[in-house]
């Protein structure tokens, strides 16, 4: 119930607030969001099989984002920015979706 | 990094340094969980239905995350929405972009300043058509007037003659009237009821005066409307038609008064000249 409170407040606040980021940080945004639903989802999978520790999913989804942003930062002083972006939303979707799946199985099979 | 997220089950979690089980020992059911919701043998849609109503501080940390992520997401659509990226684009085309779009622009300007050029001289001609417009109403106004076609009314005098001895002659009338035009009479009527125009003629014999056709009795109204002043000095000079009229050998009665509001109602029906054009 209170993730679920969390996720409106948020989304309050985002509608609101209208907080709005640097723009030196803003073409970074799509790949943070990815990143952290990829933690997210890895965290809903965890605890469903008993091994959530809060810690450790701050932690992952803190470094999920700064990785993500900063693999796709180094992308583009390189000149290969767009394609190393689809590369981490490529491989983030895939284990999204792999997590979706367990979460499935853990939640409507065991 | 310590990671929750691994591909395939088989691997070590370094996290807790043992591999994960699919199906538990006895030992493991008995000792550690406490929790309904913690506990991985029980189904995962009760433990689901358990966590919602039985908060613990590892939600708060997700709800703290969740509402990062929800606001990020936020922002990033309402970006998205009003952002038209050239993030991609190559230098070059931005260039080419920029000098096509440059050439817009001074084209527009120029059909802007074009278009302010004619609204300014519809403008002024929509003027110049205005005040020669108001000068015309101007004009068919004063010419109503003096015509005869049209009602006036102004200051003026108005002129009563009595003739009670008939001997009022049809001269007399008329060069009273030539006087008062001569002093600025702009509308002139007699009796109330024949407007005098450049047309009108007096006649008959003394007693029996006709203007205009018309049989005047013996008692003449002139009205006059313009300056009072100047219309009664043009009545009463030596040798006009007070003195004319007041005569021993006319011996009529003449009463003249200064009016503010003077109306003359009468008009004269006016023919298209049946002889003479326009030149021009």
């Amino acid at each position: 119930m209170i993730p679920i409170l969390g996720l409106v407040i948020g989304i309050l606040i985002g509608v609101f607030m209208e907080p709005s980021l640097p723009t030196g940080l803003q073409p970074y945004l799509p790949i943070a969001i990815v990143a952290a639903m990829d933690a997210v989802f890895g965290g809903v999978r965890a605890w469903l099989q008993g091994q959530f520790t809060d810690r450790v999913f701050v932690v992952s989804f803190i470094s999920n984002v700064l990785i993500a942003a900063l693999i796709v930062w180094v992308g583009d002083k390189i000149g290969v920015g767009s394609q190393l972006s689809t590369a981490v939303v490529v491989v983030l979707g895939i284990r999204i979706f792999t997590n979706a799946a367990a979460i499935r199985r853990g939640l409507f099979h065991a | 990094m310590p990671d929750e997220n691994t591909l395939d089950e088989g691997h070590v979690d370094d996290q807790t340094g043992r591999v994960p089980k699919v199906q538990p020992d006895a030992e493991e059911i008995s000792g550690g969980v406490t929790r309904v919701s913690d506990d991985p043998e029980r189904p995962g849609l009760q433990r689901l239905w358990y966590a919602m109503w039985h908060p613990g501080r590892g939600q708060f940390m997700i709800a703290a995350m969740l509402c990062v992520l929800a606001t990020m997401v936020v922002m990033q659509v309402r970006t998205t929405n009003e952002d038209q990226t050239y993030a991609n684009t190559r230098r070059e085309d931005l260039v080419q972009l920029l000098d096509g779009l440059n050439h817009e622009s001074r084209r527009l300007e120029n059909e802007i300043a074009e278009l302010e050029r004619t609204k300014a001289e519809l403008e002024y001609g929509g003027d110049a058509r205005e005040v020669a417009r108001a000068e015309a109403e101007r004009r068919e106004d004063a010419l109503a007037i003096l015509s005869g076609e049209s009602p006036a009314y102004g200051p003026g005098v108005r002129i009563t003659i009595k003739d009670t001895n008939g001997a009022v002659e049809a001269q007399m009338v008329l060069s009273a009237v030539q006087e008062l035009r001569d002093a600025g009479a702009e509308a002139i009527e007699i009796n109330d009821s024949i407007r005098v125009v450049e047309s009108t003629w007096f006649g008959g014999g003394s007693g029996s005066l006709v203007v205009d056709d018309v049989p005047l009795g013996h008692t003449i109204v002139i009205d006059a409307i313009g300056s009072p002043e100047a219309l009664s000095e043009a009545v009463r000079f030596r040798g006009g038609v007070e003195s004319q009229v007041t005569s021993t050998e006319v011996g009529a009665t003449l009463m003249m008064s200064e009016v503010d509001d003077l109306t003359v109602a009468s008009v004269y029906q006016r023919q298209p000249p049946e002889h003479a054009r326009p030149v021009g």
